[in-house]
């Protein structure tokens, strides 16, 4: 049996006495839609900050498609094909939706050219124009990114994501924020993505999350409350008492 | 539309820059065309920071050390070390480079108020430095030096003794480093660089590596301001501590957030609009700067792209462009994203 896409093994972060991983182990494996679900404060973006690099653990390992990542930085994690999107939207504000794509695949080459023009590097654009398409926003490409709604900021942190031509994507709430129209789009375009790349998404839009995941994790305090398919994670008992029974609607952001 | 206007009044000012030489005498302003002289070399020296401070938004304090780098290797190459001009001039940038690596190693690792608190504390101890290392840089005097040739061939010789020849060496260099500068922020790395300026975060997710950037950047914004020491200390045959000090850096500053920064150009507008200012006004009011801190003041609070933000704003207003715009990249004095200040820092949770 080869390695399994993503393994984290005894996963461990503290933020002074808060323990906000607690020595979690997952396996993920690839061509697998993945759900990360939980109550505010169980750890899910904590646990996407440490595989993506931008958090050091305390202790624990994450390899990566069998090469141990643990503790390195952001762009070499990235480089290696691993992409994520951020809770909170965030793209580059004042270049326009075309130029947010194109320095997001260029960055995949690794080593960026000082003198020469960007109109030379005909590659970068002409998938740049492939992206543009598949999040349907070729529409705004000379738009400034800081003047799109909400729901296109949305689209285009997954296109910039995508534009690193990554293997594993990892989304963050990917339609917090958004209307049903857009939702169901979203979706839609998730469930196409997940047949070319492996994705695993945290969302708190639970019939988002039991339409779309094919295996769902369910977190609670730092620690891994339950694992199955959409059917083992409604018949939970345990999970059903933590999270599921009560229907409340948290809209803060997770520590 | 837009780009044509810009194009048009930079070839102007270009024509007018070549043909100063014999149009300022016609005129009786003979003068003025050392004050030109010296408003092209701080254009380059506002260029540095507007590298720095404009594409990859760190604010530099302390450029005035890369400056008095470039100064003093033009000057102890020469006095002391007995080097022609062209080796003099590379000792200068060597130097000026050299330190603008070292200390951009360690500078860069800070961001923000850090980042502007450590570039005035390397600037503040070179300056203590040349202060007290009295035999090699003359300390409170300076070190100056006589100009070597240029070229010698013959019977031939060309130097900067010739008040033509030094301007257009002066303009040429000048010239040549804004290419440079135009030819950086139109490339990959250029772009690069902004996307570091307009969210860190972000960019290191999308694979940049964020501390080597603008570690890049910082080395290449000494460069600038290295060379135009190097190009100010040729110009008063002399080098002094009293540039290195963070008062000039700070001028920098200001040319730079007054002509536009992170436009190509922004930097030299700002630049000759203030000297012009100082020129003038020093020798009838002795406390012209409060007017300059006044400029400042508005500039930042109404236009907060500087006067070629507001000038592009305008001639947006004048003569929009049409819908589909498909001519827009690669022109000068108009960078599509020529936003000053960095978006505030947002931080993954």
């Amino acid at each position: 049996m080869t390695a399994p896409m993503l393994r984290i093994a005894d996963l461990t972060k503290r933020f002074g006495g808060l323990v906000a991983l607690d020595g979690v182990t997952l396996d993920f494996e690839s061509n697998v839609l993945h759900a990360i679900i939980g109550p505010n404060g169980a750890g899910k973006t904590t646990l996407f900050n440490v595989i993506s690099g931008m958090l050091k653990s305390d202790s624990g390992t994450v390899q990566f498609r069998g090469k141990d990542i643990s503790g390195m930085a952001p762009h070499r994690i990235s480089r290696l094909g691993m992409s994520r999107s951020l809770q909170i939207k965030s793209v580059f504000d004042s270049m326009t939706v075309a130029e947010n794509l194109w320095i997001a695949a260029q960055a995949r080459q690794g080593v960026m050219h000082p003198f020469a023009s960007r109109s030379r590097f005909g590659r970068t654009t002409e998938r740049v124009d492939g992206i543009l398409e598949q999040i349907g926003l070729t529409g705004l490409r000379d738009s400034p990114a800081g003047t799109l709604s909400y729901g296109d900021v949305a689209l285009l942190e997954i296109g910039i994501a995508l534009a690193t031509e990554p293997s594993l994507l990892l989304l963050d709430e990917p339609i917090c924020g958004m209307g049903p129209a857009e939702t169901a789009e979203t979706v839609e375009k998730i469930r196409h993505l997940a047949e070319e790349v492996d994705l695993i998404i945290i969302e708190h839009d639970m019939p988002v999350v039991f339409d779309l995941a094919d295996r769902i994790t369910v977190m609670a305090q730092g620690g891994v409350l339950a694992r199955g398919t959409p059917d083992e994670i409604a018949k939970n008992a345990a999970v059903r008492e933590a999270y599921l029974g009560d229907e409340e609607e948290e809209d803060d952001p997770d520590a | 539309m837009k780009e044509r206007i810009n194009r048009t009044v930079l070839l102007a000012v270009l024509a007018f820059l070549i043909a100063a030489p014999w149009v300022l005498p016609a005129i009786g302003l003979d003068y003025w065309l050392d004050i030109l002289a010296e408003i092209i070399i701080w254009s380059l020296f506002a260029a540095s920071v507007n590298l720095l401070f404009g594409y990859v938004g760190l604010l530099s304090f302390g450029q005035a050390l890369f400056f008095g780098m470039g100064m003093f290797g033009v000057a102890i190459g020469i006095a002391k070390l007995g080097l022609g001009f062209w080796p003099a001039l590379g000792f200068g940038m060597t130097v000026s480079i050299g330190t603008a690596a070292v200390a951009g190693a360690l500078a860069v690792r800070l961001t923000w108020h850090y980042f502007a608190i450590i570039t005035v504390v390397f600037s503040l101890i070179f300056y203590f430095i040349a202060l007290s290392a009295k035999p090699l840089t003359g300390g409170d005097d300076g070190t100056s030096f006589s100009m070597p040739a240029m070229l010698e061939t013959g019977e031939f010789e060309l130097s900067l003794t010739d008040p033509t020849v030094q301007y257009f060496f002066i303009l040429a260099v000048a010239a040549a480093a804004y290419f440079l500068k135009h030819l950086i922020v139109k490339s990959p790395f250029g772009m690069a660089l902004m996307a570091v300026r307009e969210n860190d975060v972000r960019a290191s997710l999308i694979g940049l590596n964020v501390y080597f950037l603008r570690w890049s950047a910082f080395v290449i914004a000494g460069g600038f301001a290295g060379l135009a020491g190097c190009l100010f200390a040729l110009f008063g045959r002399y080098a002094s501590a009293t540039y290195m000090f963070y008062h000039v850096s700070g001028e920098g500053v200001v040319w730079t957030i007054i002509g536009g920064a992170g436009t190509l150009f922004g930097p030299a507008v700002g630049t000759a609009l203030l000297i012009v200012v100082r020129e003038e006004l020093s020798n009838m009011w002795e406390h012209y700067p409060i007017l300059v801190g006044l400029v400042v003041i508005l500039t930042v609070i109404f236009a907060p792209k500087g006067l070629m933000g507001f000038w592009n704003a305008l001639l947006d207003r004048l003569a929009p462009a049409p819908a589909d715009r498909t001519t827009g990249d690669g022109r000068p004095g108009e960078t599509p994203d020529a936003s000053a200040v960095p978006a505030e820092r947002r931080t993954g949770p």
